[in-house]
Parts: C-alpha cells; structure tokens; sequence
C-alpha cells in the first residue's frame, strides 16, 4: 500500500476529529445559572401559563427580559422550600435586594436592537420560535459561553455546523434574515442596527 | 516504521485540508470578528433595564423630537419621535448617531488655559477677576432658552449679552429690519403654501427643522395629498434639494437677487399680483444677463409661481431682494408666506467677531466653531468637543450630548411657537460644567436654568393657552395644576402656541431694496470647520449634504 496516501489520509482524519469533535468541546466553556430554577414547576405550582406573566412588557410596549428580583419576592419573601436554590435565592438576593445574575442565552451584542414588542405583539410570534419549548423544560440548562466571542452558544445554535437547525436553534444575524424573507418582511440596517 | 520529513510534510497537508473540511476556520472567523467588536477600548453600554425616553436633540437650535433608548440609564440608540408635531418622526443623519458623540475622541474632558491643563478653579478666579476689571460680554448660539436668560440677568450690571444667529433667522432678517419686529419672532407658514420659491435655501437637506420640510414634501410635493405642493428651486448648483423639487431653475453663481427682482418686475408689469410693492430696479435684460437665464425663463418662473398660491420665497441668506419678492407677492403676514408667531420676543443684538472695549468675552458651547472673536478680551470658550479654536483664552469642557438640562425654545423656522424641556438623560463627566453652572458658581443669587424652566411652565399654565402634544395632545387649558404641565413637558411633550394669526406683520417698501453682493461666487463647497461638532460628525455632516459651507454662502 502506498505510504503517502495513508500519512495524508491519517493527517486528514485527525484534523476531522479536531475540528468535529474536540474543537467545539474546547471553544465552549460551561458556566452554572446561579439558582436552579424550574420553568414547569412555577407553571404547575403558580398556575402560569403564559411566559408574558412574568416575562412581561412594560406599559410603555418595551420587554422587560428576565423578571427582577421583586416579582421572585412575591412569593419568596421566605423560604418557602427546602432546597439549596431556595436558600441561595432568599439569602443571598432577594434579602440584600440584589438581582439575581442570570446568564442571558439569548443575549445580543449590544449593536442589535430587537423589540419583543414588534415580534410577539404585531407578528404574533410564538415564543418558543425563537426561545425553544424552554418554557415547558424542568431543568436549568447550562450555559455555555464562547471563549472567543463572549457569548452564549445559543447565538450560533448547539450544531456546530448549522446544519439540520430546527427554526429556534441560532441567533445569528442571518436566522433573523432568514426568518424575515420567510415571511416576506423586508427591514434594511437600521431597522436592527439603530 | 521511520517517520522522515516527507511524512510529516504529508500529514501536515493532509491536515490541512481537513481542516478547511471542519467548522474550526469558518467558526473561528465568525468569533474573532466578534470579538473585535468587543477590544476594552471600545464604550460599550452598560448593561440594565432598557427604557425609551422621549427627548429632543439639542445639537441645533430646530429642537427635532427624538426618542432615546436607554440600558442602564445610558442613551444607546435615537430614533425621531412620531408625536413630535413638528419635526415628525424626521431626524438629521447627525441626530441619529448624537448619542455616540460623547465619546468621541475630540471630547473635551480638562481646562486648558493656552493650551496647557488647567483647573475648573483657576478659570472662576481668572473670569471673577475680569468681572471685576471691566465689561464683559456673553455670547449665545441658541438664544431663547433658560441659560440664556441666566446669561442675560449675569451681564445686567457687567457688560453684555449678544447672540450669533443661525443661516435662517438671518435669511428674516430684512423682514425684521421693515416691520420692526425681531426676525427671531418670524416663521414660516409652509404647512399651508402652495408654491415654495427658495433661492439657493436647501430645503430638502436639512433646512430648519429637517424633518418638516421632508415630511412635507413626502406628503404633499410628491402628489400623495391635496393640495399638492409645488417645490422650485433657483441654484446655480444641482443640489440634493434641486434633484428633488419640482422645478429646478439653473442659474448662474449669485444671481438669485437678480432673478428676485426680475419676477417681481414681471409679476408687477404683466399685474399677476396687485401692486404691493415698488418696480425693480433692474430690466429683465439686465437681470438674464446677471443671472444666466433668458428673460422668457424669468417670464415664465413668474408666471408658473402665481399659479399655485400661496406663494412664499425662501432666502439662503438675508439677500433684500428676495425678502422684497415676497412683500410683492403678498407672502409678508400672509396665510403661506412669512408670519409672526411671537409677539413676546424682543431684538437681541448680533455679535460681531470684532469686539471691542471688554474686558473679557465668554463663548457659550452653542455658538458655532466658526465664530472666531477678534479681539484683546480674554476669551473663556465652553465647548462639549475640540473644534480646533485657536483664539480662546480658556477652553472649557461644557457638557455633551444630553447630559445638560436645557429647554428647547420655538425653532428658527417654525410659524408656531413651540416650547419643550430637554432634560438631562446621561450623566456628565465630573470635569464638565455648562456656562450657566459656572456662572452660578460665581454668583450664587444668579437664576437657575431648572427655576427659568419651573417660570417659563408656570407661565404657560397661567396663560393656559395652546396645546400639550406628548403620548396625547392635551390643551393647556385643561390641565389642573402646573405641576402636571410640568410633569408632562419634562417627560418629552411639547408645547405648541396659539395659530398665528395673519395680518400681524407689515412690511412697507417704497423703494426696491438694494441688493447686497452675490451669495455664491462658486459652485463648489471649500473645506470648512463645522460648527460645534468634531472632525468625525463634521465629515458626517458633509457628507449628509445638509448645509453647504458658510463661507461659500457668505463669500
């Protein structure tokens, strides 16, 4: 058998493996959310069912994001369980007052401008399009941060080669792109980038 | 099995081509240039609750509705506001991009005293001692606002308070100096021309309140509502506002007095208005032969401007024989035309770059770069960014872009009289001070701007006229306490006055005005400092071919 096919062959496969299976392991580091906190569980117990009820937008139309600690004080004003999360959530923020620092998955560099208003409100976009069926989850997903870029895999989509994406996974520029010729709504540069 | 270097050689291209098969260059390429959007050098905002704010930009005196977007109680983005009634929604390209000026590389952030780093302190013993030497004068760039009635109570007892107008309360001028009314108590009516005639004004690019002129043009120039709008623009030069009119008339470089005249002689001679106003000067042969164009052009000019009246001339400069025009045209206190729409405003008096017998001379950061004192004063210079003055004694750092509370009067071309509250939305630096808290810093019982503004409400709820236009339009008269007026107009609303109403101006002419010399001697647009704003907003301001140069109007 000829040695030179194999030596490049063998080159070949080991840059596939680094570059399919080890570099993706190495890129993303895996944070921890601080509090374990269980979507379906606040659902069952607290008789939620729409994610406006706490993810809710202001009166003046702009989308407050993660609820702040005050909206969690309503109900956790003491421990009201018996589990580490519960503790850590009571002692360490809602008594000192100090928001909880949840990592954002969905977070966009702070050049994009994306009204939830727009989206949820006038197009009727479901949630979960773009969030995924989060809401319905009982686990805390970790979250994994680009060593390079600083931001949440969530934005590239959990397939390295964006292939085969179901439509929530990825929120590139071009997901939006491609989700706005969809449904033929055209919007130029500053219509994001204002 | 000996490994040589061929082998390595053909693993290593093996290697790499596998490679190009594996997301790590693609991927990689993607993150790096992310994260060059992320090097610590670059501001980034602060991190918090998003909020919109309604405001209003305060880079020139126009005061366009602007609503901001706040992260963390920090602007990071402006769009124009829809409720605004004037402006409309409209913003300049510079509007848009304000919130990024404050920091900019050329932001002044130290006291220089000739050129070396100073201090806040000396700068008050330096200008507390010159009050106490002699006269001294205060210059204004946007006059009509509460720092300006603090500059005017400061220089009662030690000198003077002057203002340096902008291009279009210039182009009233004339008017100003016939009626005796102040040209700053002038507007315009455009909402209900019918024929706008501007000799060289650019209309379309940013003109008085830019978006007005814009949303008028979309709305009704370009047939989409009734009455249309016809646009004619007389420039010796293919300008934005020429391309976009409908009608352009091309003429030759500082003719466009000569063409005033000639329609007026026309209008006059072949009686297409009744005679208001004295015969020209000038034959029409003479004024084809100054300005370029065939008397038959001029002929019809005149002709087709009648046809859909009102009919208003606007000026670039404060040229008498375009003002004369619209006295012949009956466009002076006229539905249309030229209006008054305040009758509480008096004259201020123009500063001059010469100046002469003060002791010292303190510049607001409203007043343009481009005017450069010539003077022996010492000069005390306030300005948010270097614009490369070479004449202040003391440069001193004012505050940027919304991080000044101020009061937005009445826009130099309004024909309404408006009144809105800008107040401050991003926190200054601790080494920048405005003129106004300087002065207070150096008299104590001096007035302050937030006292002028609580004053200037109160009296529009005694007067309880007009109209309160925010989230709702609201009349004055209904609101029960000033405390709510104030609320509302410190939250973005504004204020509109009274119609005016025509008939509150009289020009009388008897004479046809001598014509001042030609307004453009080029077509082409030397390189100039722009007013106020740094090297990168003045490339950007170039570029957006909002306003010629000064000094190719002037020249």
């Amino acid at each position: 058998m000829a040695r030179t096919p194999l030596v490049f062959g063998l080159g070949l496969a080991v840059a596939l493996l680094v570059g399919w299976v080890a570099f993706p392991r190495v890129l993303y580091v895996q944070r921890h959310q601080p509090l374990e906190f269980r979507h379906k569980t606040h659902a069952e117990k607290s008789g939620i069912v729409q994610c406006s009820e706490c993810h809710a937008f202001r009166d003046d139309g702009t989308f407050a994001g993660i609820p702040s600690i005050a909206i969690c004080t309503a109900c956790h004003s003491e421990r009201i369980g018996t589990t580490n999360a519960e503790a850590t959530l009571v002692e360490n923020y809602i008594k000192p007052g100090q928001e909880t620092p949840w990592l954002v998955y969905a977070r966009q560099p702070a050049n994009v401008w994306f009204p939830h208003a727009v989206h949820v409100q006038r197009a009727a976009l479901e949630c979960r399009e773009c969030h995924s069926p989060y809401g319905e989850s009982d686990e805390v997903r970790i979250y994994q941060l680009n060593r390079v870029s600083g931001y949440s895999r969530d934005i590239w989509g959990p397939s390295i080669s964006r292939l085969r994406r179901a439509p929530h996974e990825g929120m590139k520029m071009s997901d939006c792109e491609d989700c706005h010729r969809r449904r033929n709504v055209e919007v130029g540069c500053i219509g994001c980038h204002q | 099995m000996k490994v040589t270097r061929r082998d390595l050689l053909v693993w290593s291209a093996g290697a790499t081509a596998g490679l190009l098969f594996t997301p790590v260059p693609w991927k990689l390429l993607d993150d790096v240039s992310i994260w060059s959007q992320n090097w610590p050098w670059i501001p980034q905002p602060t991190r918090g609750p998003v909020d919109v704010k309604l405001s209003f930009c305060t880079l020139c005196p126009n005061g366009c509705g602007m609503r901001v977007r706040m992260a963390g109680g920090w602007p990071v983005g402006v769009a124009g506001a829809g409720c605004h009634p004037v402006s409309r929604g409209a913003l300049c390209p510079l509007g848009f991009a304000a919130h990024q000026l404050n920091w900019h590389p050329r932001r002044l952030s130290r006291v220089c005293y000739r050129g070396n780093t100073s201090s806040w302190g000396e700068a008050r013993v330096a200008f507390t001692k010159a009050c106490g030497e002699g006269p001294i004068m205060i210059i204004d760039g946007h006059p009509g606002r509460a720092a300006s009635s603090a500059f005017e109570t400061f220089v009662q007892r030690r000198g003077s308070y002057r203002v340096v107008p902008g291009q279009e309360t210039r182009a009233l001028a004339p008017y100003g100096t016939w009626s005796g009314i102040p040209a700053a108590a002038l507007g315009y009516d455009l909402e209900n021309a019918g024929t706008i005639v501007s000799f060289g004004a650019p209309l379309l690019d940013g003109w008085g309140t830019p978006g007005r002129l814009t949303r008028l043009w979309a709305e009704r120039a370009a047939g989409l509502a009734d009455p249309q709008l016809h646009l004619i623009q007389v420039e010796p030069s293919f300008s934005r506002t020429a391309a976009r009119a409908w009608q352009y008339v091309t003429i030759r470089a500082g003719g466009e007095g000569a063409v005033a005249e000639g329609v007026a002689r026309v209008l006059l001679e072949e009686h297409l208005v009744p005679a208001r106003g004295p015969m020209p000067s000038l034959t029409l042969v003479e004024v084809a032969e100054q300005a370029g164009v065939s008397t038959d052009a001029i002929r019809d000019l005149a002709r087709t401007i009648v046809a859909r009246p009102p009919v208003v001339a606007v000026a670039d400069d404060n040229n008498p024989a375009i003002a004369a025009l619209n006295v012949v045209l009956g466009a002076v206190g006229a539905r249309g035309g030229i209006v008054r729409r305040s009758k509480h405003i008096r004259q201020d008096v123009c500063a001059e770059a010469a100046i002469r017998g003060m002791r010292a001379v303190l510049i607001d950061s409203t007043v343009p770069w481009d005017f450069v004192p010539q003077t022996d004063a010492e000069v005390f210079r306030f300005a948010a960014w270097d614009g490369g003055s070479t004449k202040a004694d003391w440069l001193l750092p004012a505050p940027g872009f919304l991080e000044d509370l101020t009061d937005v009067p009445t826009a130099p071309t309004s024909g309404m009289e408006t009144y809105a509250v800008a107040p401050s939305l991003a926190e200054a630096p601790t080494e920048v001070q405005s003129a106004a808290q300087f002065l207070s810093s150096i008299d104590p019982t001096l007035v302050t701007v937030d006292k002028v503004i609580h004053t200037r409400c109160s009296e529009i709820f005694r007067q309880r006229m007009g109209t309160l236009w925010g989230q709702d339009v609201t009349p004055v008269a209904k609101f029960v306490s000033v405390q709510k007026l104030e609320e509302e107009l410190w939250k973005g609303a504004v204020w509109i006055g009274e119609p005016h109403h025509a008939g509150g101006l009289r020009c009388q002419l008897n004479d046809w005005p001598e014509a001042i010399g030609p307004a453009r001697t080029s077509n082409a647009s030397p390189p100039w400092l722009v007013p106020v704003l740094p090297s990168l907003a003045s490339k950007l301001y170039q570029e957006s071919g909002l306003r010629e140069s000064p000094e190719g109007r002037s020249a």
